[in-house]
């Protein structure tokens, strides 16, 4: 356990330093935390002189109360499932660099030479991409809840957040997540040597993301308590089998000679 | 100190190693030569547990890579074929980093730190990050990465290349000292008079082990008997006369001197000696001469690539 702290330490240090990781954090909070929360909420009340907007928004909720607070409930739960797109993107783009840089430069050869085991440099690897992933995540829920809040105070008067959905999605189904992408992206990269097509996978995530916005906006369902928890659970339910490949996959011989294998 | 018996790896369509079986004694230097392909650092590889055999045995101090791979690292240094090392640190940090993964004490991991890095001649620039360090220097602190915890047995895969002749020539001293300390050395290289000079014993593969002795055993080979006659004047003038003998093989002349490859001394010299005087050629001197590792390599080689 302390060679997986020795390797943590090392590599935070150079996720710190390295801009390719940080650049496309920056533009993504920027995006889902801070400019689509204050177009959704301070636009939201010439949308409402729309006729089909009321029409979808009464047939969708029911005549309850004000449409401007049903609306924007409904773009508060809209905006809930961007909240997944850090926790997924950030150990996609750490893990793969942290396992095929070291591929590229010839370091790892040497350093599976000493008596590390194989489970302690994962779990450093691993360690390096989850807890940036919810650090980041955690920053980027709180940001979100403040830009939120004080929009929505200024236009209604009350601040909507956080909520029980949202606790859920920010420290239940955000950190599964980010174990899952964690090692999928370690199993990529222990058989590749393309950074790119490695972190490739995190943005796979966005398919499913874009379902299910697709699906509420369509109105087929709204995301609520029930469906988050179902979703933990399938979730996790897939972690063991991620965890079990890539102890599986992650062993000296394939990291050090299979090298043909694109992503 | 490593035993392998019967090894042979391949990966999907090449077989790298085949067959090949050898022991290698404490603090015994072992030169592992041949050509590009060979099989060397794939041979290094799985002796330091790094990959598994497709089928064969091997035991490093006694131990086997299966069961127990930590203790076999704990004990082993290896210098990698491409010496890599984190270039946005520190060379000393790297060091630093690599050494923490064996139970020694820090007080002498920092000590070994400072006596390779001052060995090598890199303390003053130990500070500097390792990307920007030139060929040889990277190539000396991965030297040092691989000593630093003191193994029992060292790989080394080409440990002088990219070396300038002065830290050749330090570090084939260094090769040599490790004697002292009972280290075994398990060395790749591509320097046939490096390896001659260090070596115990060689072993000559290309795939297949092509050879294992020591060097005064592979010039005891009778085919790689040689004499060199000094004449009195130019050796061409012999060249007819000498190409007569059945004794000798092969003839090659260089000003007054001609270098003959022979059979078996005791039998062919004194007719070569009688027939050259006979005939009355000026004999001024008749030497044995050494093969030298290059000439016999090189022949079996040949020989392997011909059959
Ligand atoms: N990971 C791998 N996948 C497939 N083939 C490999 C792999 N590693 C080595 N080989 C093959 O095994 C053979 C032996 O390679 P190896 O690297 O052991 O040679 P070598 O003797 O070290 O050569 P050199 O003197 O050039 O360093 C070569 O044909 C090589 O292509
Ligand atoms: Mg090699």
């Amino acid at each position: 356990m302390k060679n997986a702290a020795v390797i943590f330490k090392k590599e935070i240090k150079e996720v710190i330093r390295n801009k390719n990781i940080w650049m496309p954090i920056l533009i993504i909070t920027a995006i889902f935390s801070i400019v689509m929360p204050l177009v959704l909420i301070l636009g939201s009340g010439s949308i409402l002189k729309d006729e089909d907007t009321i029409n979808f928004i009464n047939k969708m909720f029911g005549q309850v109360g004000d449409p401007l607070k049903v609306l924007i409930g409904f773009a508060l739960k809209q905006l809930l499932i961007f909240l997944l797109i850090l926790p997924a993107m950030v150990p996609s783009l750490i893990a793969p660099s942290s396992v095929i840089m070291e591929k590229e430069n010839n370091t790892l050869e040497p350093l599976l030479a000493t008596p590390i085991k194989t489970s302690e440099l994962l779990l450093g690897k691993s360690l390096t991409a989850m807890v940036p992933a919810f650090v980041i995540s955690t920053i980027n829920f709180i940001i979100l809840i403040i830009v939120v809040d004080t929009a929505a105070f200024i236009k209604l008067g009350y601040a909507p957040l956080p909520t029980v959905e949202w606790v859920i999605v920010a420290f239940l189904l955000s950190p599964i997540l980010s174990f899952i992408l964690t090692m999928a992206s370690i199993i990529v990269s222990s058989k590749s040597t393309d950074i790119r097509a490695a972190q490739g996978i995190g943005s796979v995530i966005i398919l499913p993301i874009y379902l299910v916005i697709g699906l509420q906006l369509a109105g087929f369902f709204l995301l609520n308590i029930t469906y988050l928890l179902i979703g933990c659970l399938i979730l996790l339910v897939i972690c063991p089998l991620v965890l079990r490949l890539a102890i599986k996959i992650f062993n000296r011989e394939n990291i050090l000679t299979r090298w043909k294998m694109k992503a | 100190m490593i035993t392998v018996e019967n090894l042979t790896k391949k990966f999907e369509t090449i077989t790298a190693v085949e067959n090949i079986s050898f022991n290698i004694n404490e603090s015994e230097i072992f030169g592992f030569l041949g050509p590009n392909g060979a099989g060397k650092t794939t041979t290094i590889r799985m002796l330091s547990t790094l990959i598994s055999q497709t089928s064969g045995k091997m035991t490093i101090d006694n131990r086997s890579p299966e069961s127990d791979g930590e203790y076999i690292r704990s004990i082993i240094g290896l210098l990698t074929e491409s010496p890599g090392m984190y270039e946005k640190i520190s060379a000393y940090d790297n060091l630093d980093y690599y050494s923490s993964f064996y139970s020694i004490s820090n007080t002498i991991r920092k000590n070994n730190i400072k006596k390779y890095l001052k060995m090598f001649d890199l303390w003053d620039r130990k500070d500097d990050l390792a990307g920007t360090y030139s060929k040889g220097m990277k190539q000396k602190l991965a030297l040092s990465r691989a000593l630093i915890h003191k193994p029992k047995i060292l790989f080394l895969d080409e440990p002088t290349a990219g070396l300038d002749p002065e830290s050749a020539h330090m570090v084939r001293n260094f090769i040599e000292s490790l004697k002292k300390e009972k280290t075994t050395v398990f060395l790749c290289t591509h320097n046939l008079e490096e390896a001659s000079n260090l070596s115990d014993r060689v072993c000559i593969i290309k795939r297949k082990i092509i050879r294992i002795a020591t060097l005064s055993e592979l010039q005891s080979d009778d085919k790689n008997k040689r004499v060199e006659i000094v004449f009195t004047d130019d050796a061409d003038r012999y060249i007819k006369l000498m190409e007569e003998i059945d004794e000798i093989k092969n003839i090659q002349t260089d000003k007054n001197k001609a270098t003959l490859v022979i059979g078996k001394p005791e039998i062919s010299n004194p007719i070569i000696i009688k027939k050259l005087v006979d005939s009355g050629a000026g004999v001024l001197y008749f030497n044995e001469i050494k093969a030298t590792l290059e000439e016999i390599y090189l022949d079996l080689i040949k020989d392997k690539e011909a059959k």
